[in-house]
């Protein structure tokens, strides 16, 4: 069974779609929702994604070399698989995140791979490296950082199982039966542990400690950046008193750091310089960002956006939109798009809208963007580094 | 299933004892005669790491008890290595005393691999590392590193990057503990609440993430490849281990295997490796590597299968949590899969993981009834033994005799 063979048999065992999602863990899911489904939000033409994405992986050699996650192939996750079962009915985020990795493989599992293969090749092999090590090139692409963009994606897709975890004393009796939801927890954190576990094994196969200190301080990133989208406030309302600056740091780490840094690793792995190091993690930095951004746009830009759609309350344009308007106006338009305890977000987007929150996030989108194709300039040009600059051309694109 | 180092760790009531080796000569082997214990040890040496490929373990223990049928009970343990303490001519004393020379600090250290900007999160990362206890697993790795290092060429410096095994290793631990006390449900840890029942579910699995990630930092600094592979074995295990717990085997040779192997990748497998680790940055030999790797192994199996007869054995009060726990979990432990072979009805609660109403009880009875209690602690004693031969292989040190103490205080220990 192949990994893609795999994909399609989880359907299976997930069954149909439950009740609507709650609002207490909905920010969990607007972010892996986010971060799952980049093709139907990147663009206003999924065609012109799809496109960008299906040239680059021409450029590196997918699918064949790329789809090989054998981790996944094991006994344990396929015991998962089967245990996951046990949850449809219920309202636990794992069943979400496990229909998101089946639905959104593709976009899941190509971008954050995908770029580390692409800047790999893009900066090709170091003068250093030339007389050695060319042997196990192929694509102009070391094996080693094929290895490593898989172990990318298991830790970004660890962190997605790990972001779905429900508190027990939060639950509602239509949630779905207590011990279901316990069940839920345990298979989350052990497949997630499980692809943590791998992904340390990769790192040690890869016999480079600064590429293992780059990666596990990654991964110390992330956890931070998790931890902050689900930090609730300890106000009682439903979004963070923070100004973008403060957005910024903590999206790096939760969205940015796994990336740039696996980029800065890939190039140590090819016995790149520092300066080289660094263009790499800047693109990688910015792209991310940028993307981020793009995803957060994506609700008050669609022309035929479904009332009944929620947003991310913690998103760059209501953040900007707090920030341009005052922490108290805001809070006072939350409340008057509440109805009997509900929140109307058709409404509230009306008022986003209506402010300069989307206009300026576009403009932080570009320039995030723009300082991506910056770094690009030290590579030098190939079809590899076009397609990174198609990619960022992508994500910046709201026409 | 959460490892129950911890009980260690409370009102320890181990002393070093004043005993000397007894009457008679030194060399005596005790009431067995020396025939009789010459019987034991040859067959104790032909069985090297206990290998579970070798005979199934049920009929191993079968055979070990009907031969020796007097040596059950732990007093006489101590008669069979009657040269361990007076072997290197040192002063007998407190192995964990000497351990902790080298540890001072150590949950400072730890906490200041905890780097992070969010002071709650900080918060939940440092909780479990209160410096409250006697950290049985890093003593074990700073006494090997000492040993190894003596055994190379008389070392008697620790090197920083050994020091920083047990650091990992500790940090390593407590992030599995982390995340098995939300796989648990625990409510309690070391008499106080746990992670996940002060700060919820959701940010006690990132604390556990968050734990792991800054003790792979401090692995990777290390710079030693060889040592970042062997630790990261370790994080592999646990996993897995947990994962062998899900399942149930129906075969009675099976299961028993199968109780072991989790065991080991549990809990022993983070004290082998460690070791392991340790020895490799102190001495190039490998054969000194697998006596460290051995060592271990056998400690860290002997230490769990106590653990799960103290399960039975210490009152509530002595434990800090209800007794039972790893029935109520529907985990059957090896003294239930001994006592399973005297009353084979508890093969259908073993099979349901003791789901019904007093299923836990009634396998509680059963076990207290059976001879399973001693089965396990015999079969844990014939794991310490192992582990004696192995590190008695080393050049002789207060260490190393320090880790035979050790050996021995996991058998006797009563929490």
């Amino acid at each position: 069974m192949n990994f893609r063979q795999l994909l399609l048999h989880l359907p299976r065992y997930l069954g149909a779609s439950g009740s609507p999602r709650r609002l207490w863990w909905s920010p969990s899911l607007d972010t892996i929702s986010s971060v799952g489904s980049w093709r139907g939000r990147s663009s206003k033409s999924p065609a012109h994604w799809n496109q960008v994405v299906s040239e680059a992986e021409k450029i590196v050699g997918y699918p064949t070399s790329f789809m090989s996650l054998r981790c996944l192939l094991s006994d344990e996750l396929s015991n998962i698989a089967m245990q996951v079962r046990k949850l449809v009915g219920t309202q636990h985020p794992l069943l979400t995140t496990a229909r998101g990795l089946v639905h959104d493989s593709w976009n899941s599992l190509q971008l954050r791979g995908l770029v580390v293969l692409l800047i790999s090749k893009a900066a090709g092999p170091s003068s250093v490296n030339t007389s050695c090590q060319n042997y196990d090139m192929v694509s102009g692409i070391y094996s080693c950082q094929r290895s490593l963009a898989e172990i990318t994606e298991l830790i970004h897709i660890a962190l997605l199982v790990h972001r779905g975890i429900v508190n027990l004393n939060e639950l509602q009796s239509s949630d779905g039966p207590l011990k279901d939801m316990q069940f839920g927890n345990k298979i989350a954190i052990l497949s997630g542990d499980f692809l943590l576990a791998n992904a340390c094994n990769g790192l040690a196969l890869l016999q480079n400690t600064k590429v293992v200190e780059l990666l596990a301080s990654a991964l110390m990133d992330l956890v931070q950046g998790v931890y902050h989208e689900n930090s609730t406030s300890k106000e009682s309302y439903i979004t963070d008193d923070i100004g973008i600056s403060t957005w910024k740091e903590q999206t790096f780490l939760s969205h940015g750091a796994l990336l740039a840094k696996s980029c800065q690793a890939a190039m140590e792995l090819a016995k790149h310089d520092a300066e080289v190091q660094n263009m790499a993690f800047q693109y990688g930095k910015h792209m991310a960002m940028s993307h981020k951004i793009n995803s957060d746009v994506q609700p008050f830009i669609k022309e035929k956006t479904s009332d009944s759609m929620t947003f991310n309350l913690n998103s760059a344009p209501v953040v900007l939109h707090q920030e341009f308007l005052g922490r108290d106006l805001w809070i006072k338009q939350i409340g008057e798009a509440q109805e009997k305890g509900r929140l109307d977000y058709a409404k509230l987007r009306e008022r986003i809208k209506a402010g300069k929150g989307v206009t300026s996030a576009i403009d932080l989108c570009r320039y995030h963007g723009n300082k991506a194709l910056e770094a690009l300039e030290s590579f030098p040009p190939s079809e590899a580094r076009s397609a990174l600059e198609n990619i960022v051309f992508a994500v910046t694109r709201f026409s | 299933m959460a490892s129950r180092w911890w009980r260690w760790r409370r009102g320890c009531s181990w002393k070093p004892a004043a005993r000397s080796p007894g009457p008679g000569s030194p060399g005596r082997a005790g009431p067995l005669g020396p025939s009789a214990a010459a019987e034991v040890r040859a067959q104790v040496h032909r069985r090297k790491g206990l290998d579970l490929s070798q005979i199934p373990y049920i009929n191993l223990v079968k055979h070990l008890t009907s031969a020796c049928p007097n040596v059950c009970r732990i007093s006489r343990f101590h008669h069979t290595t009657p040269d361990s303490k007076t072997h290197s001519g040192e002063k007998y004393t407190d192995p964990f005393k000497l351990g902790w020379r080298d540890l001072k600090g150590l949950y400072e250290d730890i906490r200041k691999e905890l780097l992070i900007s969010t002071s709650e999160l900080k918060e939940m990362s440092e909780y479990y590392f209160d410096g409250k206890g006697k950290a049985f697993r890093p003593i074990i790795v700073a006494l090997m590193a000492r040993a190894c290092n003596i055994h190379h060429n008389n070392s008697r410096h620790v090197q920083a990057s050994q020091r920083a095994i047990a650091l990992i290793a500790e940090m390593i631990h407590t992030a599995s503990l982390v995340h098995d006390d939300v796989i648990d449900d625990a409510s309690s840890r070391r008499g106080k609440h746990t992670v996940n029942k002060i700060w919820g579910e959701k940010k006690a699995v990132l604390a556990g993430d968050l734990i792991l990630s800054a003790a792979s930092i401090a692995l990777a600094r290390i710079g030693n490849t060889t040592v970042i592979s062997i630790l990261t074995q370790v994080i592999e295990d646990l996993v897995r281990g947990e994962f062998l717990q899900l399942g149930s085997k129906e075969n009675e040779n099976e299961r028993f295997a199968h109780y072991l192997e989790k065991t080991f990748k549990k809990t022993a497998s983070l004290i082998a490796n460690s070791c392991k680790a340790v020895s490799v940055l102190g001495c190039p030999d490998p054969v000194v590597h697998e006596i460290a790797y051995q060592y271990g192994k056998n400690v860290g199996i002997a230490f769990q299968l106590i653990d799960d007869v103290l399960d039975f054995t210490s009152c509530s009060d002595q434990m800090g949590k209800p007794t039972s726990a790893d029935l109520k979990l529907g985990l059957a432990t090896g003294p239930v899969l001994f006592a399973c072979q005297q009353f084979p009805e508890m093969n259908a609660m073993i099979m349901r993981r003791f789901s019904l109403p007093g299923d836990v009880d009634r396998a509680r009875q059963y076990v207290l009834q059976s001879d399973g209690v001693q089965q396990t602690t015999y079969l844990a004693q014939q794991y310490c033994h192992e582990a004696i031969r192995e590190i008695s292989k080393l050049r002789p040190s207060p260490e190393r005799d320090a880790l035979i103490q050790l050996s021995e205080i996991v058998l006797t220990r009563d929490k």
